[in-house]
């Protein structure tokens, strides 16, 4: 595999930004574009645009079938059972919501609980609080170890005879962890509990076997799948689609309306109400193409490098401090400065065209128990070298060097 | 831009060693102040005396060298002055950072003006422009018992 090509074939990094080479280490919080998904884009537009499902002319026809293409080829890169167990949704955030909407429509109730851990991303713990107001459901927290791991033996403990649904990130988007999450649900599977995965950070860098994980819910973020923004999608067990009720009323998701009586369509119209975001479905195809061209094998061992090269040159500079220390990472290396703020890294990083993040990156629940109020946050994609992690050493080092250390 | 500019030296030694970072003891107006998109948060304390003037300001919180810096100078610069003298600096400070070259409040004398004004780098960095104005409008909200926390606006 040949990085330099892979990384030519993202325009972004033919930028200069600010005058300097771009070293993007925010692929976390979204990942760049490749050029055939930036060109589908432009090309549907141009060429091809019509609103899909709704007409019988010819565009409209292609269109629908260019969109259910796109559902078909994310059915089989996660291996799902079925095409319908496949929801567009617009983003993960959408996809955790409905998830959490229409179980507590029908399926949790008073006093029950919901098993979640302190290391989810708020959009894995709001929705499930929406139901702890509404509800009076219950959220107990899986709490992180020292290396900031959750392991199975912490689920098992929080387990109770109330809980009913355990809902846990697949990769930390902070420490890097990647949780159990086959044996969790196999373990959940066991005591009658369904399984919920944020899938946002293990979809873009894992491989994904919905059949073979189990779980109920799985929901991915496409922008960090080197994807368009403003998409999502949600797998689900088609027996779940199916027997919950619809989240959003609109067109689309209808069979039949009348003045008293309004019936519901079928999988997987039933929870695309709406116009969709069609051009960001028809593109999103060109993204899982481009991951199986290079092949999540690949992918993996990569990332794996550079995170084992990264955590190892940190790990030497002295004053730098690596937030949680997993057995199984994934591309994510969150520190802090003993005494230099993570935004004032941030942009001092900037300044050398090193892209990082820093704040509470949507976990405030895990930097309140790090006693932290904030943290600094490189994160690798495909397009990352090493030569990327020594431009980030070296201006961590030029941060210290600014702030007399 | 420059790196030097923002961080210029009196930022860095504020930042590391705030002035007032306590509770004014028999405070009688504050107000609390966050950033819901990183977290920082500051609480700020102010103690009027019977003229109306400001005996003691302090504040307690976390944040960057930026924000520290900038509620540290603040709570220095505040005390002795009014109500009303401090709204004047306070209007004056956010004009400047936002876009005025320099400072013009008739109640700031020079000194203190040159200490406000290292604050002016950060014009260059308007992401971090939050950073230095969240106490300020936090003084703000305490001065007018504003009993809802202040929230930057993006
Ligand atoms: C772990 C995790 N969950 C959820 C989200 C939200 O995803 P989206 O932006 O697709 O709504 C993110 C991304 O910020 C994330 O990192």
């Amino acid at each position: 595999m040949n990085i330099d090509q892979i990384k030519k074939e993202f325009p972004i990094f033919d930028e200069k930004i600010q005058n300097n080479d771009l070293v993007y280490l925010d692929s976390a919080n979204s990942s760049q574009k490749p050029k055939v998904v930036v060109d589908r884009i432009n090309e549907f537009y141009t060429k091809q645009f019509s609103n899909v499902g709704r007409s019988v002319h010819y565009l409209a026809v292609a269109a629908t079938n260019l969109y259910e293409n796109t559902r078909t080829s994310v059915q089989k890169y996660i291996n799902a059972k079925d095409k319908n167990e496949i929801v567009f949704t617009k983003g993960a955030t959408e996809a955790l919501n409905l998830v959490a909407n229409t179980l507590g429509q029908s399926y949790l109730h008073e006093g029950d609980e919901v098993l979640i851990t302190e290391l989810e991303h708020h959009s894995n713990y709001v929705p499930w609080h929406f139901l702890r107001k509404s509800k009076n459901i219950k959220i107990n927290f899986a709490e992180i170890n020292e290396e900031g791991e959750i392991t199975l033996e912490e689920i098992e403990k929080k387990i109770t005879p109330k809980t009913k649904l355990i809902s846990i990130t697949h990769l930390s988007n902070v420490t890097g962890a990647i949780l159990p999450v086959k044996e969790i649900t196999q373990l959940a599977h066991s005591k009658g509990i369904i399984v919920v995965v944020d899938g946002c950070q293990g979809a873009p860098h894992l491989k994904l076997d919905m059949q073979d994980l189990d779980c109920d819910f799985y929901a991915i973020s496409c922008h960090k799948m080197y994807g368009p923004t403003g998409l999502g999608v949600l797998y689900g067990k088609k027996k779940w689609l199916e027997e919950l009720p619809p989240y959003q009323g609109g067109g689309g998701m209808i069979n039949e309306v009348k003045k008293d009586m309004i019936s519901y369509g079928e999988l997987p119209n039933k929870y695309e109400a709406g116009t969709m975001a069609t051009a960001q479905v028809i593109a999103f195809d060109q993204s899982i193409k481009f991951l199986e061209s290079i092949g999540i094998e690949n992918v993996m061992k990569h990332e794996a490098d550079l995170v084992e090269y990264g955590q190892e040159l940190l790990q030497k500079n002295n004053s730098v401090k690596l937030i949680g220390n997993p057995k199984n990472k994934g591309g994510v290396l969150s520190f802090t400065i003993e005494g230099v703020h993570p935004h004032d890294i941030a942009t001092i990083l900037d300044e050398d065209g090193v892209a990082i993040r820093a704040g509470h990156h949507c976990c405030q629940i895990l930097h309140d128990k790090l006693n932290i109020p904030a943290s600094a946050r490189a994160s690798v994609g495909i397009y990352n070298t090493k030569e990327d992690l020594d431009q980030l050493n070296q201006s961590i080092n030029n941060c210290k060097k600014i702030f007399n250390l | 831009m420059n790196l030097k500019e923002l961080y210029q030296e009196i930022i860095l030694e504020h930042g590391k060693n705030p002035r007032n970072l306590r509770k004014t003891e028999g405070f009688n107006k504050d107000a609390k102040g966050n950033n819901p998109l990183c977290g920082d948060n500051v609480h700020v304390y102010l103690k009027l005396n019977g003229q109306k003037i400001v005996e003691d300001a302090s504040f307690e919180g976390s944040g960057c060298a930026i924000s520290m810096a900038s509620a540290s100078i603040m709570t220095d610069l505040i005390k002795g002055k009014n109500e009303h003298e401090a709204k004047d600096i306070v209007e004056d400070f956010l004009g400047m950072i936002k876009e005025n070259p320099e400072l013009k409040s008739e109640h700031l004398n020079e000194d203190e003006k040159t200490k406000l004004m290292c604050l002016s780098g950060v014009k260059q960095y308007p992401m971090r422009v939050k950073c230095a104005t969240l106490s300020w409008h936090t003084m703000v909200s305490a001065f007018d018992e504003n009993n809802e926390e202040v929230k930057t606006e993006n």
